[in-house]
């Protein structure tokens, strides 16, 4: 295993279209990086300067110590995983996953016990003998991955793995692929437009838009301190509430309610007095209770808890209850917010 | 890795890999063989071969393509009947060469004029033999390659599910 420094990439295409801006990364060795944004923010096209299948237009890219920026992918040592898994049909699961090592001309033996041991850890033991198409999606997603496996490289690269699957199986997946990380401990770059996946995978998460990276950090980092208004309104399902407020008098005051600061907060928006800001508050940071009212539009129980959507005056408000509610349309509801995100409304970055 | 571990990994490998030796040279086979039949009636001197048998030696050709065919993809995969029937039918190929090459081989011509040469001659009977020889020689190993491969894989398979 290895660790991976992707310095200040940059991807223009010839027709000067520029898909990542300064795209600067270091992953240590066996750290699981997940790379997450809406379509078209770049992530793809950085996860393939990485395997070498996009030429990297500016920076370097150093894996192991060693300068690999003009290496081809093949001498990369680099797997990569797609989300149309790439198997071929004709071959069975085993001549799948032996198929790299054959064209390296390994030994025959050596091969065998390499795929026996990815197919163990796999579970597709007995899917040996059978090809692709006689599999479901997630055997196929899984032998894809064993044929990464088996040439234990120094990097695992994932493009989208799980997006062709339903998600009951894309699910499953997920925990599996969490597994397969623990066991090998092996340095992964992931993809993934899905917030659930970066969560639920990640050491770190890198949250990109525009070919931008907008926050690297821990998952709960990305959750709990997001540092703009981009991340804020990404991370998170439902995502954050958002409400033009003026700092007035140590209140956060707009058209439809006021709500009171905590002795921190006016601290932090001593300079903002009289200016406006972004408040942000998570649907699970609204609380039954308190001066807000919300006027019921939609009321969905989960289970667990219930999305309330309304409005409070003009502002679209987002409630996530931990309790089951019975909320009708058109009901009033007095809510407040115990954790608030503020956000400069010019930059869009955090207050911090 | 030891011998002994090599020679079960060896074995173990036979589970999810095809027998391609045997089936490629079971495919030669009939490539030699197709030669063999193109090139048999090349000096076909007066009507000789127009007797019964050229319809009987067509036929057959046609059943050993098929047979053979048959052959490779059954010991491919490790088909112990189809393994015996390729080595049954190599062994009729060297009993070929006793029917109609050596038969043409040693007829004299009936075409005026030509009484002097035999129906098939020297270089061509040369040439047919070797290519029923090598059909034959290709199919009786690629049979007996099945046979060894089968009878281990079946011990193997037998390990396991013992244990």
């Amino acid at each position: 295993m290895s660790n991976l420094k992707l310095q200040h990439l940059e991807k223009i295409y010839d027709n000067k279209v520029q898909a990542v801006y300064d795209f600067d990364l270091e992953v240590n060795d066996g750290e699981f990086i997940v790379l997450v944004g809406p379509s078209g923010c770049g992530k793809s096209t950085t996860l393939r300067m990485v395997a070498g299948l996009e030429d990297i237009s500016k920076g370097k890219l150093i894996i192991d110590g060693k300068d690999v920026t003009q290496m081809p992918p093949k001498d990369r040592d680099i797997a990569m995983v797609f989300q149309n898994y790439a198997l071929y049909g004709h071959m069975t699961v085993y001549e799948n996953m032996a198929f790299s090592l054959m064209l390296r001309k390994q030994n025959k033996n050596e091969i065998h016990q390499k795929v026996m041991a990815a197919a163990e850890i796999l579970d597709l033991t007995s899917q040996l003998n059978k090809k692709p198409a006689q599999l479901s999606g997630g055997q196929r997603q899984r032998v894809a991955m064993g044929r990464a496996i088996v040439r234990t490289p120094k990097v695992f690269l994932f493009d989208e793995p799980l997006s062709n699957l339903d998600a009951k199986l894309r699910s499953a997946t997920r925990r599996e692929i969490l597994l397969l990380h623990k066991r090998l401990h092996a340095t992964m770059l992931y993809v993934t437009h899905d917030q659930t996946e970066a969560l639920t995978l990640a050491d770190r998460i890198v949250c990109m838009s525009m070919g931008h990276v907008q926050q690297i950090g821990t998952p709960l980092e990305l959750y709990d301190t997001p540092a703009n208004l981009f991340v804020a309104g990404f991370i998170g399902l439902p995502p954050m509430n958002l409400f033009d407020v003026e700092i007035k008098n140590g209140k956060a005051v707009c058209a439809d309610f006021t709500v009171d600061l905590t002795p921190e907060e006016k601290q932090l928006l001593a300079a903002y007095e009289g200016k406006t800001v972004t408040l942000g508050v998570r649907p699970e940071n609204v609380v039954p209770g308190g001066t807000i009212n919300v006027e019921v539009n939609s009321n969905e129980n989960l289970g667990q808890n219930t999305l309330v959507n309304g409005f409070a005056g003009k502002h679209k408000i987002t409630c996530k209850f931990r309790d089951w509610c019975n909320y009708k349309y058109g009901d009033n509801v007095k809510v407040s917010f115990n954790r608030k995100h503020f956000f400069d409304k010019e930059t869009t970055n955090a207050i911090r | 890795m030891t011998e002994n571990s090599a020679a079960v990994i060896k074995r173990d490998r036979l589970r999810f890999t095809k027998n391609k030796t045997s089936s490629a040279m079971i495919l030669a086979a009939i490539a030699a063989n197709a030669l063999y039949f193109v090139s048999i009636y090349r000096t076909d001197v007066g009507n000789y071969y127009y007797r019964l048998f050229i319809g009987a030696s067509i036929v057959y050709n046609l059943v050993f393509m098929l047979v053979a065919f048959l052959c490779s993809e059954g010991v491919k995969n490790y088909k112990m009947g189809y393994a015996y029937t390729s080595i049954v039918v190599g062994l009729l190929q060297i009993g070929r060469i006793f029917y109609l090459p050596r038969e043409a081989h040693e007829t004299q011509s009936t075409v005026v004029g030509s009484e002097h040469l035999k129906v098939m001659q020297d270089d061509q009977f040369n040439y047919v033999v070797i290519l029923l020889c090598i059909s034959a020689a290709l199919l009786v190993v690629a049979g007996v390659i099945g046979v060894m491969k089968t009878t281990t894989l079946r011990k193997h398979q037998a390990e396991l599910d013992k244990k």
